[in-house]
C-alpha cells in the first residue's frame, strides 16, 4: 500500500465510499479506480456497509438528556410510580430470590405476577386472565376473557381520562349481524352503556375493536361486558 | 416509597439522562409533534422499566432497543388511528409516520450493536462522516485530528463493521 497516485491508497477509499472527500480528491480516486479492479472491489465492499448504516436513524447518535429540562422526566417518573403500585396489590414480591440489582428485582416480580395470572382462573362460566403488565398508556387497566359458552374472546383496556374512562375492547368470535352493546358496570353496581353496534361480516371474521366513554373514574370500573341488545350475554371482563 | 418505586425511578432517571435526547429527537421527527413525541418517550421509558430484565441481560444495544420501541409505539398509534374512525376523547392529531426506517427496526438494533463493537475512535469518525454528513476536512476540524487520520480511520471503521456484520444481507434478515 502506498500513498502515491499510481498505487492503491486504500486509506482514501473509506472516505470516498462515504462521500466525504473533497471534489478534487474524489476525482483522483475515481481516476485510480478506473484502472484498478482490486480497488473497485474494495470500494464496492465498503459501499455495501452504507446500506447497514442507513438502518440507523441519525438521532441515534445524540447523547444526554433532552435539552429542555426535566419536565418530561418528572412526568414519566409519576407514571412509573403509579404503575409500580399496581403489581404490589396483586401479589407481593416476597417470594423472589434475592439476586441482581434492585430494579431488576422489581421487573422480575412483575414477570412473576403476569406468569401467575397468565394461566387463567376460572370464575363462573369464563376463564379470566388479567395481564397486569400489558403495554398500554400509563394508568390504564387491562383484562382479557374468553366466554366458555359463546367462545367470544375479549381484551379490554380502560384508559383514564381524568374523571371518566375510555374503554377499548378487542373482540374475536362475534356473530355476524349481532346487535351488541358495550356495557360498563361500576363498583357500586350501576351499569352504563358505552356504545352499541351491529357486527359486520368482516368484524366477525377478522375480529374488531370497539370503544366508548363512560362517566366512571377508571378505579371505579368493575366490569366491562358485551351483551346483545336482546339481552344475551356474550362475554365479560372483570377489571 | 416502596422498593419497586425506588428502582423504577432509578432506571427511568438513568435512561433519561443517557438516551433522553436521542429518543425525543427521534420521536419528534417521526410524529412531527412535540407533545406526541413526549408521550412516546414516556411510554418508551415505562416499557423499558417493565422489560428491565431483557434490557440488561440481552447483549444488544440499549439505545437500539429504546429507539425500536419508540418507533413501534409511533407506528402502532398511527395504525390504530388509521383503522378506526375518530373517537371521542382522542383529540390529538398526528401526521402520518415517516416511512424511511419503517421496516428496519430490527436491523437498526443489529447495526447499532455492531457499531458498539467498533472502537470509539472509529465509530466517531463514521458518525461525523456519514450521519452528520461532514467532509473529511470538516470532521478533522471537529474532532481535532489530522485529515489523514480521519481518512484512515473511516477506512478501518468500515472494514471493522464489515467483519462484524458480514457482507450485504449476510446476517440481517429483512
Amino acid at each position: 500500500m502506498s500513498t502515491n497516485d499510481a498505487g492503491h491508497d486504500r486509506s482514501q477509499l473509506g472516505a470516498y465510499a462515504l462521500g466525504a472527500l473533497e471534489p478534487d480528491e474524489a476525482r483522483e480516486v475515481e481516476l485510480h479506480l478506473a484502472g484498478c479492479a482490486e480497488c473497485r472491489t474494495e470500494v464496492a465492499e465498503l459501499e455495501e456497509m452504507k446500506q447497514f448504516l442507513d438502518e440507523i436513524p441519525p438521532e441515534a447518535f445524540l447523547d444526554g438528556p433532552p435539552a429542555d429540562g426535566d419536565l418530561l422526566l418528572q412526568r414519566t417518573l409519576r407514571a412509573a410510580r403509579e404503575a409500580a403500585v399496581e403489581p404490589a396489590t396483586v401479589a407481593p414480591a416476597a417470594s423472589m430470590p434475592p439476586r441482581r440489582s434492585r430494579w431488576l428485582l422489581a421487573a422480575a416480580a412483575a414477570v412473576v405476577v403476569a406468569g401467575a395470572l397468565g394461566g387463567g382462573v376460572v370464575i363462573g362460566r369464563q376463564s379470566v386472565d388479567q395481564a397486569v403488565y400489558e403495554e398500554t398508556p400509563a394508568g390504564s387497566k387491562q383484562a382479557t376473557a374468553t366466554d366458555a359458552v359463546t367462545g367470544t374472546t375479549m381484551a379490554t383496556t380502560v384508559q383514564p381520562r381524568g374523571s371518566w374512562s375510555w374503554v377499548v375492547v378487542d373482540l374475536k368470535g362475534l356473530k355476524t349481524g349481532a346487535e351488541c352493546q358495550l356495557l360498563v358496570t361500576d363498583t357500586s353496581g350501576k351499569t352504563w352503556v358505552a356504545g352499541s353496534w351491529v357486527v359486520s361480516e368482516r368484524a366477525a371474521r377478522d375480529g374488531a375493536r370497539f370503544s366508548g366513554g363512560v362517566l366512571v373514574p377508571p378505579d371505579r370500573v368493575g366490569s366491562v361486558e358485551i351483551r346483545t341488545v336482546q339481552g344475551e350475554r356474550v362475554v365479560t371482563t372483570q377489571l | 416509597m416502596s422498593e419497586p418505586d425506588r428502582s423504577a425511578e432509578a432506571l427511568v432517571r438513568s435512561l433519561y439522562a443517557e438516551h433522553g435526547r436521542s429518543l425525543l429527537a427521534y420521536a419528534t421527527r417521526l410524529t412531527g409533534d412535540q407533545t406526541a413525541a413526549e408521550d412516546v418517550v414516556q411510554e418508551t421509558l415505562l416499557r423499558a422499566w417493565k422489560h428491565a430484565g431483557d434490557l440488561v441481560e440481552g447483549k444488544g444495544s440499549v439505545r437500539g432497543w429504546l429507539l425500536t420501541v419508540a418507533r413501534n409505539i409511533v407506528t402502532d398509534r398511527a395504525r390504530a388511528r388509521a383503522v378506526r374512525p375518530a373517537e371521542v376523547g382522542e383529540v390529538e392529531d398526528h401526521p402520518p409516520v415517516e416511512r424511511d426506517h419503517s421496516d428496519s427496526v430490527v436491523n437498526s438494533m443489529v447495526v447499532l450493536d455492531a457499531l458498539d463493537q467498533v472502537t470509539p475512535e472509529h465509530r466517531e469518525v463514521l458518525v461525523e462522516l456519514y450521519y452528520r454528513g461532514r467532509t473529511v476536512t470538516e470532521a478533522a476540524q471537529e474532532l481535532g485530528l489530522p485529515p489523514g487520520t480521519v481518512k484512515s480511520r473511516s477506512y478501518y471503521a468500515l472494514r471493522a463493521l464489515r467483519s462484524v456484520l458480514g457482507g450485504a444481507g449476510a446476517e440481517v434478515a429483512r
